[in-house]
């Protein structure tokens, strides 16, 4: 296959995904009264982590060496991408539902990928509370706590984004995988290891060695926020290296994450055989 | 399994929390009165509590309206309040045992917490739990008429979650709280169902202001018992059932 067929196949995947999205977050909208209680509902749920941060800070001028506006960018840098990959690709959620019902049959007949129809079966337009909140928190934090903004900090910030994104996504839809070997649909496990990106919220340093370990190695969220947020605030550990390998943790997950779904789509027999 | 995963779940705040508390209080002795030794019992306790009437109760109850299932639920001869409030005890029944479990065992293998003030406070603190739990089943059978309106029975779900656990004082002692945030959550009822057992449990509320938090507790749960009757009567005279 030659360059050129390549992009243009590229381009139109995009448009694609584009158009779907696009017709998943009118669906939304149709509904007036539970599009606005979706978003008071996400709102109110990531406004009482908030509250806490706030509360917290009225109490201590420190969090293990680090200021409540250095606090909020890491809060900023873990908000941005979730509240992205909730409004672009929240349709690995129900992976899990349309294997246990067979009806995944009907997306491997269709001309589209299968992972492109999976992560385009849900947009869920409550992501704009959280991403609103999180570029607030990030523009706040960043001035507040008096950090030098340089051109290549911006480039740094951007590609840092978009590789969270990629990670969340790639986890989204490894998490939820586990519907092609487990075949009950109510598993816990999934939403388990997807809430411990709450941990990523708070600066690393406070954290036992286990929990370290846990959100670097086994969940990677630290490198959503943590490490991006040392190279950014100029942070002086030895770890700070670490904020420049987050697009090579994305790289990582995502081939992994395309070799299990290749397994998945082989292993997958369709319901009653 | 599934409720034990669930409730595990809440459970990671109570791992950041602590790990947040620990790095606060290596530079002081107390915060608003409290020392670390209270606060890591108040911490691990708060969310034990909060995870009683968890997410099953409140989508059973949301569900019985949402899918027209109501219908069935008002051929019975039963004050329909009541019972959901039951179903919401026999639930609880199992969430209880499997958090008090896991409080027992955190409790002594990791945090170390400290036991009740007194042998009084010890009983009185299960009063204030019980009537903390009929608050709870209460406010969430309220917000469940909602769905007379609404299909986003998530949304509701959520929002609920975060205004408990905020203004129940699950995610931080009242006495922490800014200001104005302070005074509202003191006089709502939602400091029954976490706050209140937990000042008596630490011996924080003693003499009159120990009887002033269980007479606005139980004023609180009387209004709340009568007014949610109420307005389910409102609620079903208003609207149509789904899918009728």
């Amino acid at each position: 296959m030659t360059w050129s067929m390549n992009l243009s196949r590229l381009r139109g995947n995009a448009r694609l995904y584009a158009k779907l999205q696009l017709i998943q977050l009118r669906t939304v909208v149709e509904y007036r009264a539970d599009f606005w209680i979706g978003i008071l509902g996400a709102s109110l749920m990531h406004g009482a982590g908030l509250v806490f941060i706030v509360a917290l800070f009225g109490q201590i001028d420190e969090l293990g060496g680090w200021s409540a506006w250095e606090v909020a960018v890491l809060y900023g840098l873990t908000l941005i991408p979730a509240g992205l990959r909730e409004l672009f690709a929240d349709g690995p959620w129900l992976l899990r539902s349309l294997v246990n019902s067979g009806e995944f049959d009907r997306l491997l007949v269709r001309p589209v990928s299968p992972a492109m129809q999976v992560a385009t079966r849900l947009a869920s337009i409550h992501g704009v509370g959280q991403l609103s909140l999180g570029l607030t928190l990030l523009i706040l934090g960043t001035t507040r706590s008096g950090m030098d903004w340089t051109l290549w900090k911006a480039i740094f910030l951007l590609v840092s984004v978009l590789s969270s994104l990629g990670l969340l996504i790639a986890i989204g839809f490894l998490v939820n995988m586990i519907g092609f070997w487990e075949p009950s649909a109510q598993s816990a496990i999934p939403t388990a290891y997807a809430m411990l990106i709450d941990f990523a919220k708070f600066p690393l340093d406070i954290y036992s060695n286990v929990i370290k370990v846990l959100v670097t190695v086994v969940a990677p969220y630290a490198f959503i926020s943590y490490f991006p947020a040392l190279v950014l605030l100029d942070k002086e550990t030895p770890w700070r290296w670490l904020g420049f390998a987050s697009p090579l943790v994305t790289l990582l997950a995502v081939l992994l994450t395309s070799w299990l779904w290749r397994k998945a789509l082989n292993r997958y027999q369709g319901v009653g055989h | 399994m599934t409720t034990l995963f669930n409730i595990l779940i809440t459970f990671i705040w109570v791992f950041i929390l602590y790990a947040l508390w620990d790095a606060a209080f290596s530079e002081t002795g107390a915060i608003a009165g409290y020392s670390w030794d209270e606060m890591r019992t108040y911490i691990l306790l708060a969310y034990g509590i909060n995870a009683l009437v968890g997410w099953r109760v409140a989508s059973q109850m949301m569900g019985t309206i949402r899918t027209g299932e109501i219908t069935r639920e008002l051929t019975r001869p039963l004050n329909y309040r009541s019972t959901q409030l039951a179903a919401a005890a026999g639930m609880s029944v199992v969430e209880g045992l499997i958090s008090l479990v896991l409080i027992l065992v955190l409790g002594t293998l990791l945090f170390d917490v400290q036991p009740p003030d007194s042998p009084v406070a010890a009983a009185l603190f299960a009063v204030a739990l019980l009537a903390g739990f009929v608050i709870k089943a209460l406010c969430i059978f309220l917000i469940s008429l909602l769905c007379f309106w609404t299909l986003n029975s998530v949304g509701l779900m959520w929002a609920q979650q975060a205004v408990i656990s905020v203004l129940s004082g699950t995610l931080i002692p009242l006495a922490m709280m800014p200001g104005a945030l302070r005074v509202v959550a003191e006089v709502l009822p939602l400091r029954g169902i976490v706050s209140t057992p937990l000042q008596i449990y630490l011996g924080k509320a003693q003499g009159w202001d120990l009887a002033g938090l269980l007479a606005l507790q139980f004023g609180w749960l009387a209004v709340l018992w009568f007014f949610s009757d109420w307005a389910w009567r409102k609620a079903f005279n208003a609207v149509e059932i789904q899918g009728g």
